[in-house]
């Protein structure tokens, strides 16, 4: 009977990092190695000392494989490979070896510039960590050693972001990481073949949410946007990373054509800049309609968003600002937010979830007055919303990959819910 | 529209129950095994009297679920237990499940009600009261009506009766009253605590061909005085009366609601009064639609009446031509929220709706 063993070195019931660490046929593996963003110190990394006990890492671990570039996916990369110490091969996908390093650059520089932590890696350490990748393309089989081989499939999500079968001989696991089963408006639906894994390591974020739908999103999200702007308001939207920002770019560019409105948009430069770059780059990747529309004309030149300077933020008048970090934890997004935020008129819509102890995470709570560096107090006028446009598959989806890929056993991580009885009850009545 | 939510169900539903806590319960019919009965949470959005403060969880959440081997045509939960009960096809019997959210999330079947089974039953409509826990009333022909405590299942009540006519609804009018609708539009009492006969109501003006009734009470008014509240009777030809049960010689109100032609069956005919607006009641069942209605100014006359709202959402989500459009399967009131509806289609599809007064013309 092949034994597989799986370790979560966190994201077993955490949002907040994945790391998992499979042992397949006498080879080991390591599934993501992600950052939790709410802890500011040694909690945010994954325990690795549960592996390092068996000797050195690279001795021990056959390869790391990176799903996507989200921070709680990739985040402790440089820190596992540079700080703890490993040399072996990190597997993942074009696009994602592509942005992860200015994701992981932007947040090094946060923390270590803007708050002045210690323990953390360093710029060089970023290099060098990437040195180490070896980008693969889709359903393409990589020969890790003689006996392991890995293969990525599109998993939506985000860009770039794939699902990872992992082979040994005629034992086989397929990881999700994050993924998504119904298209959006600028990348697909995850797909597999039936591959028949030993087991399928799924996550389960929305496995037992039944989500509004999207359309309804979109609409209020719009119809918000457009109230703040009527009025004279000021619109800060916060990114988490790229994936939300383009497909709220791509809506937001739609309305405002069809509206022909003119209020300006504004894309904060530096990280979201490349962002649109590589999107542009990696147009395979992103779905069927944007392939199409691209040959007319580029879906991520955009006619009605510009660039953002600092001293727009001054500038009177309505106009609505796409800024990063997303959870208003430090940097471009925070200093706006707090030009703003003392004005009623202006508004603040919050498009994912935010980690306990941010500012995002605050002002969704409900708190309207905000200490900040040096004692002072922030007060909190201007309207806070919240929208998420996340994409992750729901129980309906989580079915769907299940009867596509016909797994053996199905293990559920990532997601809330102490009770997945239901869910575990419905996989087995079906197959 | 002040508010409009789209959801979808992996399953469509044709009923929408309200459980204790703002919990909403759905459940499959189809035709195969494995229909699933869902206890949601309905969003904070929902939830909330006004817009206070941030709401920022949008979706439902499935608290809890159970597998039912057949569809799920009817679920009443059983007051002050944690049980529910249900039934569907091919019988008259019920099922009865529990719930026990705290423990697990699976709703487990826990026993059934049999009864007898005639030739050709069809299900069992099902009623309860919290005045009479853990009482549930059911039964799917006039003469097959039975009280049964859920616990014990033991037969509490049965009634007696010369016709053999289909329900199509029943009801606890008070805690010793019954009110029961047949399919042919007749209406007829019954007093638990007496074993003779039952009273018969008015009966609705007559068209010989098949007209399918059913009817609609009103909610709350659980103490011991019976309720006065109109009772409402749709047929699916569309005539809509109002019945005053204290006066039941004489119809209170009759009005036509317009209904596409051809019709589309009886199946999903559903009328519900609002339980914060006098007056005020929904219909639907017709086609991918809900109407909202207000009764006050009608008279006997049968006149056409205009609705003072649609909901059309329903049959503008399909995928488009290819498939029939859908059609409304159940609709109810907010229990709090004056003017919000929750309604599910055919497709799966699951609305919740806040509509606007329009204002009066003056």
């Amino acid at each position: 009977m092949p034994e597989i063993k799986v370790t979560p070195l966190g994201a077993g019931q955490d949002v907040g990092r994945s790391c998992i660490l499979v042992s397949i046929a006498g080879k080991n593996v390591m599934l993501d190695c992600g950052m939790h963003m709410g802890y500011n110190d040694d909690r945010r990394f994954p325990d690795f000392s549960y592996i390092t006990q068996n000797g050195r890492l690279t001795d021990f671990l056959d390869c790391v494989i990176i799903s996507h570039f989200h921070l709680d996916h990739c985040g402790a990369l440089p820190y596992f490979s540079e700080m703890v110490g490993y040399d072996g091969p990190i597997y993942m996908t074009h696009p994602t070896k592509a942005i992860c390093p200015i994701l992981l650059e932007d947040y090094r520089k946060i923390t270590v510039d803007k708050k002045g932590e210690t323990n953390f890696f360093t710029s060089q350490m970023i290099k060098d960590c990437m040195k180490k990748v070896v980008a693969v393309h889709l359903h393409q089989t990589v020969q890790v050693d003689e006996e392991l081989e890995i293969k990525a499939y599109y998993a939506g999500h985000v860009l770039g972001a794939a699902m990872f079968q992992i082979k040994v001989g005629c034992e086989s696991v397929v990881y999700t990481g994050d993924y998504n089963m119904t298209p959006d408006r600028h990348l697909g639906a995850a797909w597999i073949d039936k591959c028949r894994p030993d087991l399928l390591i799924s996550e389960s974020t929305y496995a037992t949410t039944i989500r509004d739908s999207k359309r309804c999103r979109e609409r209020d999200f719009l119809k918000k946007v457009h109230e703040t702007v009527e009025r004279g308001g000021k619109v800060l939207i916060p990114v988490f990373a790229l994936g939300r920002a383009q497909e709220l770019c791509i809506l937001l560019e739609t309305f405002w054509e069809r509206m022909n409105l003119k209020a300006p948009i504004y894309f904060s430069t530096g990280l979201t800049e490349k962002a649109n770059h590589y999107y542009k780059l990696f147009i395979t990747w992103t779905n069927q309609k944007i392939r199409k529309t691209f040959v007319q004309r580029n879906m991520f030149e955009f006619k009605h968003i510009k660039a953002f300077d600092r001293a727009f933020a001054d500038n009177p008048g309505p106009m609505v600002v796409f800024a990063t970090p997303g959870m208003l934890h430090a940097g471009q997004s925070l200093q706006i937010f707090r030009k703003w935020a003392g004005n009623e008129k202006n508004m603040v819509i919050m498009p994912g979830y935010c980690v306990q102890g941010t500012v995002g995470h605050k002002i969704l709570s409900g708190q309207r007055k905000l200490e900040m560096e040096g004692r002072q107090i922030l007060e909190v006028k201007m309207q806070v919303e919240y929208m998420s446009f996340s994409a992750h598959a729901d129980a309906k989806g989580i079915m769907q990959l299940i009867r596509q890929a016909e797994p053996r056993s199905v293990l559920l991580v990532h997601g809330e819910a102490k009770k997945m009885e239901f869910l575990k009850q419905k996989i087995e009545q079906e197959f | 529209y002040r508010d409009l939510h789209t959801f979808e169900l992996q399953a469509p539903t044709r009923l929408i129950e309200w459980a204790r806590g703002d919990r909403v319960c759905v459940a499959g019919y189809g035709q195969s095994d494995g229909n699933e009965i869902l206890q949601l949470i309905p969003p904070p959005t929902l939830l909330t009297k006004e817009n206070q403060g941030l709401c920022p969880e949008r979706d439902f959440k499935v608290e809890c679920g159970g597998f039912s081997e057949r569809p799920v045509y009817s679920l009443k939960y059983v007051p002050d237990t944690s049980l529910l009960v249900t039934s569907g096809p091919p019988d008259s019997s019920l099922q009865v499940w529990q719930v026990s959210a705290e423990d697990s999330d699976v709703i487990k079947s826990v026993s059934t009600i049999a009864t007898e089974d005639g030739t050709g039953q069809s299900w069992a409509k099902i009623a309860t009261i919290s005045a009479r826990a853990p009482w549930v009333l059911h039964g799917s022909r006039l003469d097959r009506v039975q009280i049964t405590e859920v616990e014990s299942r033991k037969n509490v009540y049965t009634t007696t009766s010369r016709g053999s006519e289909e329900l199509s609804n029943l009801a606890f009018l008070d805690c010793n009253t019954l009110l029961l609708c047949c399919a042919t539009g007749r209406l007829c009492l019954a007093d638990i605590r007496q074993r003779q006969g039952l009273v018969e109501a008015v009966s609705v003006p007559s068209v010989p061909c098949s007209e399918q009734w059913c009817m609609g009470t009103r909610h709350g008014a659980q103490g011991l005085e019976p309720s006065y509240h109109p009772v409402a009777r749709l047929s699916s030809r569309g005539l809509l009366t109002l019945t005053d049960l204290r006066k039941t010689s004489e119809l209170l109100a009759l009005g036509k609601v317009r209904i596409p032609s051809p019709g589309s069956g009886a199946e999903f005919l559903c009328v519900s009064w609002a339980p914060a607006l006098e007056g005020y009641l929904a219909i639907s069942g017709f086609d991918g639609t809900v109407h909202v209605y207000d009764t006050q100014s009608w008279d006997s006359s049968g006149r056409e009446a205009e609705p003072i709202f649609v909901h059309k959402g329903h049959a503008f989500g399909g995928a488009g031509g290819s498939r029939d459009p859908p059609l409304v399967t159940a609709h109810t009131w907010h229990l709090q929220k004056p003017r919000t509806l929750l309604s599910a289609a055919s497709d799966g599809s699951l609305h919740v709706w806040d509509w606007v007064q329009p204002c009066s013309k003056c």
